[in-house]
């Protein structure tokens, strides 16, 4: 377990320094500021009348100024905008050895390759997941800044469950993306397959058959534009987990047997 | 012991034959240069000996134990594959402490005695972006050596080094040899090779097409005697009778070869001043190894 650990470690001092990593926080952020400037102009009808696109976007969604539907709301973030800042963070995380030169660093070490990979694959789901608790910390604080009305805690168990679940599926949709960084030898290629996967998402969904999509689950589960969570079945789930263990696989498989020239 | 071992190692890219049946034997303590021109499969295979690829054919055993992927013994094995590339954003010193954890050391002074070894000492905070070409020449030997290898395995290490960085790293690759690690060393940069490696081979599309020791090479070096006279033509009739093989080679150059002109050009001298010819110039010149290299390359053509 000790040698492990300090595979992580070298992870994470990898990302020190990084502007990359601060600007994912900044980028994820967004949401709950959007989030904040949507209840300011719910609560204000000059402002809504005023504020037109925005107004719209926020009636679309059946924005209200509460607690409940706020999480809702950062919950949508991560289940669309996590589809492609996570694929941002899977990208770099896995692409970088080969953008910065550095992969032959790691060949032909005492920690294995599939050490190395399982470090990654660490980093990559606490990133996202700091990104998740970061934005739920900055919406708390908007929240209560704009003193949202007050709210048993019973009430907001299921939205903040949703949350987390997305938060969960999400990341699973972003495994595969290490694939594609180690085959493309850098970032382009897996930042090609996020945007890909996001304008597939979109048509498929159209087409009904989001449900079975592994990168439209989790925005149905997070009930982008209503209640899209009803249309997920065992075997959406199923398809989602099964996408996320063939990349995994696919990943390990491949950087352990691929030629690396 | 026979530290590096490979047998008639293949390796294809493509229709491209990258290796050719390749096999050498370095033994412990010494310095085996490997020699070949850009793209002659050198990088082929150390990346072959480093299992960064794999071969079509043959074996390869270091340390007396076959390459496989249960292979363990990465901690005695310092490399450095053609230009070395650190993380950007982070120091000198962060970058060594990556490969320190990477590489699962327990020595906490290992850091800082490869950063004073190497120079590094001004640039250690600095990020490895901002140095220079030779100071990350210097980062990538550091990352290669922090762990004291028994094995080094150098891709054409002085790349990119000033006059006074290619001496630092002759003396400290001399004297990791001289305390036992074995290093094998890749270059296209002859005269560096010969002045450190016990041993020489030279590859040429991916086939080795000699292996030698420093003595042999120097013995294989071709020396000629150089004059010029007041009628070289003239001159070359006189050497050609008194046997010495002699040839124009070129309207003011008569180049004179064998053992016996080489060892006592004075009687060349006299020889042409008794026949009224005095040399206005005689001198030995020696093959470059460039020359050399060439030489034998074209030798080996089929």
């Amino acid at each position: 377990m000790k040698p492990f650990i300090r595979v992580i470690g070298a992870e994470f001092l990898k990302i020190r320094h990084s502007g990359f990593f601060w600007a994912t926080f900044i980028a994820f952020g967004l949401a709950p500021v959007i989030g904040a400037v949507f209840i300011l102009i719910i609560r204000d009808g000059d402002a809504l009348a005023q504020a037109g696109a925005l107004a719209t976007k926020a009636r679309a969604m059946n924005f209200e100024p509460t607690w409940k539907s706020y999480v809702g709301m950062l919950t949508q973030a991560v289940g669309v905008g996590g589809v492609m800042v996570f694929g941002f963070v899977a990208s770099w995380v896995f692409g970088r050895e080969y953008s910065d030169g550095t992969a032959k660093d790691l060949l032909s070490l005492p920690a294995s390759r599939t050490t190395i990979l399982n470090a990654k694959f660490i980093l990559y789901a606490i990133w996202s997941v700091l990104l998740v608790l970061s934005n739920l910390l900055l919406g708390l604080l908007l929240g209560a800044v704009l003193q949202l009305p007050a709210t048993d805690g019973a009430s907001l168990t299921s939205p903040l469950a949703d949350y987390l679940i997305t938060t969960v599926l999400t990341i699973l949709a972003g495994v595969p993306i290490a694939f594609f960084a180690l085959w493309g030898k850098g970032y382009l290629t897996p930042l090609g397959f996020v945007a890909l996967t996001l304008v597939f998402s979109q048509i498929v969904a159209a087409a009904g058959f989001g449900a079975y999509f592994p990168w439209a689950i989790p925005g149905l589960y997070s009930s982008v534009g209503g209640d899209y969570k009803l249309q997920l079945t065992v075997y959406s789930y199923a398809v989602l987990l099964l996408t996320s263990l063939a990349g995994y696989v696919a990943t390990l498989q491949y950087w352990n047997r691929a030629d690396q020239t | 012991m026979e530290i590096i071992k490979t047998e008639d190692l293949t390796k294809r890219f493509g229709s491209a034959l990258a290796a050719d049946r390749i096999s050498i034997h370095v033994n412990l303590g010494e310095i085996y240069g490997f020699l070949g021109l850009n793209g002659a499969g050198k990088t082929t295979v150390i990346r072959l000996l480093l299992a960064m690829i794999k071969p079509e054919s043959g074996t390869i055993s270091l340390f007396g134990k076959p390459l496989s992927p249960q292979f363990r013994n990465w901690n005695d094995i310092g490399y450095l594959v053609e230009t070395p590339y650190s993380y950007p954003n982070l120091s000198v010193y962060e970058n060594l402490k990556v490969i320190y954890r990477l590489r699962g050391l327990d020595q906490p002074d290992a850091i800082d005695t490869i950063i004073e070894e190497l120079k590094l000492t001004k640039y250690k905070h600095k990020k490895a972006g901002t140095l220079s070409l030779g100071n990350r020449q210097r980062l990538g030997l550091a990352k290669a050596l922090m762990h004291r290898p028994r094995l080094l395995i150098l891709d054409e290490p002085i790349n990119g080094l000033d006059p006074e960085g290619i001496v630092e790293v002759r003396e400290l690759l001399t004297s990791l040899a001289a305390s036992g690690s074995t290093i094998f060393l890749s270059s296209h940069i002859l005269g560096e090779i010969s002045r450190l490696a016990h041993r020489v081979a030279i590859i040429h599309e991916g086939r080795l097409i000699k292996e030698l020791t420093r003595a042999e090479l120097s013995e294989q070096i071709s020396r000629k005697i150089i004059v010029q006279t007041t009628d070289n033509q003239a001159a070359v009739q006189h050497l050609l009778r008194a046997d010495y093989p002699a040839a124009l080679a070129g309207p003011e150059t008569i180049e004179v070869t064998g053992q016996e002109a080489q060892d006592r050009p004075e009687l060349i001298s006299k020889l042409l001043a008794e026949h009224g010819l005095p040399p206005r110039q005689i001198f030995l010149t020696t093959e470059d190894l460039e020359m050399y290299f060439l030489r034998t390359i074209n030798e080996s053509k089929p």
